[in-house]
């Protein structure tokens, strides 16, 4: 039987959580491949429908609004409400080069990816930058580290590309609006899409 | 002889993945084959792959081509992990061609795509064959 999860879980897979990389204070936790299943585990039947495209074109729609963070609305979409975990991955600077110290922790959500648990499920890869810069540089740096998540996944680790979608917010989806070149808001986060349905072989 | 390069920090990384497992898996996850590919080429990587990514077989290809400059725990042991990633992926393929016959017994109704067979196969793992019950094994699927 399924564990029913409750319908929002944020999980920080701290996995290689280096020292110096400052994990959120409030959601630090060092996170188990098996939290990660769990944490990406389908929480409603009814996913919402949520597609990379979709959530580009709602990011580059916000850029119109160019007054301080603080006073942005916040991105027009309920991502709330679907399974999801954050992930801390080290870029190198101003590039999308993931660094080798976080090579396991994309080992581990590829290994969550083929759980029994989760393999009827796609995924969607989200990349967020701070407001460090400019916000085109951001949205199209973010779109590069996604991508280079996703790659990494279908090849190196051989998830099924039919499974996986990836998409750059840049700076347009903080998660500190208050604090808005804090590191909480430099995250990637995986999205349980629903099911794939039968996929041919 | 594919195996030559695989040294001792592979090996003993997967004696101890075996023994932590209740049955002994020929293979390693892929968090630990991409963590031993840090541990031992991480700073190569930094040094000599500035700017490639790992998918699509870039850091492979980098890494191969330039193993005079590697530090010898790298040239050592980047084949050999790179063969541990490649043989989880290979288990998990296989699953598919050994256990058809078992899907087509104990998961009537699941055809070949559906994403729940391999959860179909270790609830009825009591009664698929002996090498289906290998496959599910390598693959890591048992791992819950």
């Amino acid at each position: 039987m399924k564990i029913q999860m409750r319908s929002v879980l944020l999980l920080s897979a701290a996995l290689m959580a280096p020292v110096a990389l400052a994990a959120p204070a409030s959601a630090q936790a060092v996170t188990s491949n098996a939290q990660i299943v769990q944490g990406l585990q389908a929480s409603v039947a009814d996913v919402p429908n949520v597609s990379a495209e979709a959530l580009r074109g709602l990011a580059v729609a916000h850029m119109k609004y160019t007054g301080p963070p603080e006073s942005r609305p916040p991105l027009a979409i309920q991502l709330d409400q679907l399974a999801q975990i954050n992930v801390e991955i080290e870029f190198d600077l101003n590039s999308a080069m993931i660094k080798p110290s976080s090579y396991r922790t994309l080992g581990s959500i590829a290994d969550a990816m083929h759980n029994p648990i989760l393999l009827g499920y796609k995924f969607l890869v989200v990349g967020n930058t701070d407001t460090t810069g400019t916000r085109e540089i951001n949205l199209k740096l973010s779109q590069e580290r996604a991508d280079a998540v996703m790659q990494a996944l279908a090849t190196t680790f051989r998830v099924d590309p039919r499974r996986l979608q990836a998409v750059g917010l840049g700076e347009e989806n903080l998660q500190d609006v208050k604090h808005p070149q804090a590191a909480i808001n430099r995250r990637v986060q995986i999205f349980n899409l629903g099911s794939t349905g039968v996929l041919a072989p | 002889m594919k195996l030559r390069g695989l040294a001792f920090a592979v090996l003993i990384a997967l004696g101890a993945a075996g023994a932590a497992g209740s049955a002994q898996a020929q293979t390693m996850s892929y968090a630990q084959a991409a963590g031993l590919l840090a541990q031992h080429c991480g700073e190569d990587i930094m040094k000599v792959c500035r700017g490639q990514n790992l998918g699509n077989g870039a850091i492979y290809n980098c890494l191969s081509q330039n193993v005079s400059r590697l530090s010898p725990a790298c040239a050592a042991n980047h084949e050999g992990i790179r063969q541990m990633t490649e043989a989880r992926a290979a288990a998990q393929l296989e699953v598919h061609k050994v256990c058809d016959r078992d899907r087509a017994q104990y998961c009537p109704g699941l055809v070949p795509g559906d994403g729940n067979i391999v959860s179909c196969l270790l609830e009825a793992s009591k009664v698929v064959s002996q090498a289906c019950t290998s496959a599910l094994i390598n693959a890591g699927y048992n791992q819950q």
